[in-house]
């Protein structure tokens, strides 16, 4: 079992025929992923790593039947693909690309409202569930297939957590990036719902990241659960000295500057498991 | 990337905004023209041109620039000359600059309004909501970050929406709710109008009016402007791309920039290549619990080639402060291989006189391994990230 994604996900990439898509669209092929179909504008017809491709998601749809989209397409046209992957219906679409304009994300977002398709990302790694399927660029190899899910706002981050659970012999049954941007498509309750009624997961790492109240959302979520399953939480950022910025504007919107520490206390103030290191996040594993 | 008060009320008075009459200057002697220009009679007002905000609770790190802040009402004519003279060229020091402060290269030179009262405006993107949001409140001998924190309520905040058209139902509520004359409906219309729309148009991540003015005719008039853009929309305004000021940054901070590289530095002496934020933040908090500080990270992101990564590496080595370095790459997008020909290139190029850590996971992680121990750099390779930090800061300690 897992979330989001499995074997039987029917995958289109967007944007296939570029490099880094090549790149990680062949690794994924060969991790098993069931990619059916590729989106290039204008090279519709050809073949790409074996798969047909098309000039629009509607068409990979209609002819390949595909249910999930991973888009490698640049910044700029994240909008626009994002809208072909709504307008076909598909249940997902992953966004790899960083640099994904404020105003192109505030539409996208308005645009996913009352929309079938759950958006993760941008400036995601993706999401995998192990030895099933992978949408992104994670570096497969260190991905065993288990029961401990993970979701993580700091991409390089979730990499770290994945590290941690294999210290302890333990796999992930869904890990999700959600993306390290300012605005993105699905946060924490989303997928912690998921993990929550997903009958493989036993228990949930997360790690948080400085910058809005996603944190504070997802804390006082968990804390309305009748029977949550254990959370181990990380957030980076006690260190960093405030004060290199201009204006207060961010601040008053969320009454005053939230630190890291801010969001650890709400994480264990709702009944998380709080780490100060990521690297000992094993060691709370462990002890579950 | 923000912009000089100057240039942000430039921006704003195109969309009908009122500011007072001002203009810059770089020189005393322009100061003194410019003064001229814009009032017969004064007072004037010399603003420092930093981008941050408090400037006038800030102070100067040089005697010769007196004490007063970056902000000085000036009421004699005589005074102009001398006052921008000790302005001009001086560091200025504010809650926002940092201990370090910023030069100020040029002022801008203002007619002094009188006003009635001040309020607070202020628009930025709600993540929650993944909306533009606009932020109102009166602040009258309260500073706007103090209100926010206790005093929450007192902030009217108002969703506008994406295409720019601010509805007269909420020019009406920011009139209730900060009390304003009737006589001030128009002006205000104009203002919110106007910031809503250029914010939009400019895709600016943050406009600060701090304060608006009440005028004694009851107009509105934007004393201060402050304006943030989006970084990764640039592209479709090269106009605003021209506006940068790179005064404002250290040289390694542009060279980071033009490799489209997250930068930033601070007060401590270890120098850290990372290829997340989050990771960033995780190390120092890792060395900050050894009290060990940073002096700077480097996020080289993803997609980047060999080129990119030997002047990111370079950067770091040639950053003073830094007595050790710490690498650590969590391959996904980026392959670690390519770092590891570029820590040998740079360390070729510019010299490796402080220790070096190096971690590496994921894509291409053992490749990149045999290339490093191939070199033999005197290169310390760890396994985990709290394993790194710990080397490293042993190594340093016993270097020096």
């Amino acid at each position: 079992m897992s979330i989001l994604v499995n074997k039987q996900t029917r995958v289109v990439c967007q944007g296939i025929t570029g490099t880094q898509a090549t790149f990680h669209v062949r690794r994924s092929l060969d991790y098993g992923t069931n990619f059916v179909s590729g989106v290039t504008p204008g090279k519709g017809g050809e073949v790409h790593l074996g798969l047909p491709v098309f000039n629009t998601v509607k068409e990979a749809v209609k002819e390949t039947r595909a249910n999930a989209s991973v888009m490698y397409v640049p910044a700029p046209y994240v909008k626009s693909a994002l809208k072909e992957a709504v307008e076909a219906e598909l249940d997902l679409a992953v966004c790899i690309a960083d640099g994904v304009p404020l105003k192109d994300m505030m539409e996208i977002k308005a645009m996913l409202k009352g929309a079938k398709t759950r958006f993760i990302g941008p400036n995601s790694p993706g999401i995998i569930t192990p030895g099933e399927a992978r949408l992104g660029i994670f570096p497969e190899n260190i991905h065993i297939p288990g029961h401990i899910g993970v979701v993580s706002r700091s991409s390089t981050l979730t990499y770290e957590a994945v590290l941690e659970i294999a210290r302890v012999g333990e796999g992930q049954s869904t890990v999700v990036g959600l993306g390290d941007d300012m605005l993105i498509g699905i946060d924490f309750i989303d997928v912690l719902e998921q993990f929550q009624q997903d009958e493989d997961t036993r228990a949930i790492v997360l790690v948080g990241q400085l910058g809005g109240t996603f944190e504070e959302a997802a804390a006082a979520w968990y804390k309305s659960l009748q029977n949550p399953k254990p959370v181990i939480a990380f957030v980076a950022g006690n260190a960093i000295p405030f004060g290199h910025r201009m204006g207060y504007a961010g601040d008053v919107l969320t009454s005053g500057c939230i630190s890291a520490q801010d969001k650890k206390d709400a994480f264990a103030e709702a009944g998380m498991i709080v780490v100060d290191n990521i690297n000992d996040i094993h060691v709370r594993l462990a002890a579950l | 990337m923000n912009i000089h008060e100057y240039q942000a009320k430039k921006i704003l008075s195109q969309y009908g905004i009122k500011i007072p009459k001002g203009g810059v200057a770089y020189t005393p002697l322009e100061a003194k023209r410019v003064a001229a220009k814009v009032s017969l009679t004064g007072p004037w007002v010399l603003k420092a041109q930093i981008q941050s905000g408090a400037r006038n609770r800030g102070y100067f790190l040089e005697k010769s620039a007196g004490r007063r802040g970056g902000i000085r009402l000036i009421k004699a004519r005589h005074n102009i000359a001398p006052q921008a003279e000790q302005m001009l060229g001086s560091t200025l020091v504010t809650v926002q600059t940092g201990p370090k402060g910023k030069i100020v290269s040029r002022l801008y030179v203002e007619a002094f309004n009188k006003v009635k009262r001040i309020f607070y405006v202020g628009l930025a993107i709600d993540r929650e909501n993944a909306a533009l949001t606009l932020m109102v409140a009166p602040t009258k001998n309260e500073e706007i970050t103090r209100l926010a924190l206790n005093h929450p309520e007192k902030i009217l905040r108002l969703q506008l929406d994406l295409e720019g058209e601010t509805t007269p139902e909420q020019v009406q509520r920011v009139m209730d709710f900060l009390k304003l004359p009737n006589k001030s409906a128009r002006s205000l219309e104009t203002l919110i109008n106007g910031l809503h729309r250029a914010f939009l148009d400019f895709d600016m991540t943050m406009i600060e009016i701090n304060p608006v003015g009440v005028l004694k005719n009851d107009e509105l008039v934007a004393l201060d402007a402050k304006i943030s853009f989006d970084d990764n929309a640039l592209y479709r305004h090269t106009d605003i791309v021209r506006l940068k000021d790179d005064y404002e940054a250290s040289e390694r901070e542009l060279q980071a920039e033009r490799n489209r590289f997250g930068y930033s530095e601070f007060d401590g002496s270890i120098g850290c290549i990372v290829n997340g934020d989050g990771t960033a933040l995780a190390v120092m908090d890792l060395l900050r619990k050894q009290g060990v500080g940073t002096a700077c990270f480097l996020n080289v992101k993803g997609g980047v080639d060999k080129d990119k990564i030997i002047s990111g590496i370079k950067i770091i080595m040639t950053n003073p402060r830094v007595e050790g370095i710490l690498i650590n790459i969590l391959g996904g997008f980026l392959r670690c291989n390519l770092i590891a020909d570029g820590i040998i290139a740079a360390a070729s190029e510019v010299g490796l006189n402080v220790p070096l850590v190096v971690r590496f996971e994921g894509t291409n992680k053992e490749e990149a391994k045999v290339i490093l121990e191939r070199s033999h750099l005197p290169i310390i390779m760890a396994e985990t990230m709290e394993e790194a930090v710990n080397l490293l800061v042993n190594a340093v300690e016993e270097s020096a």
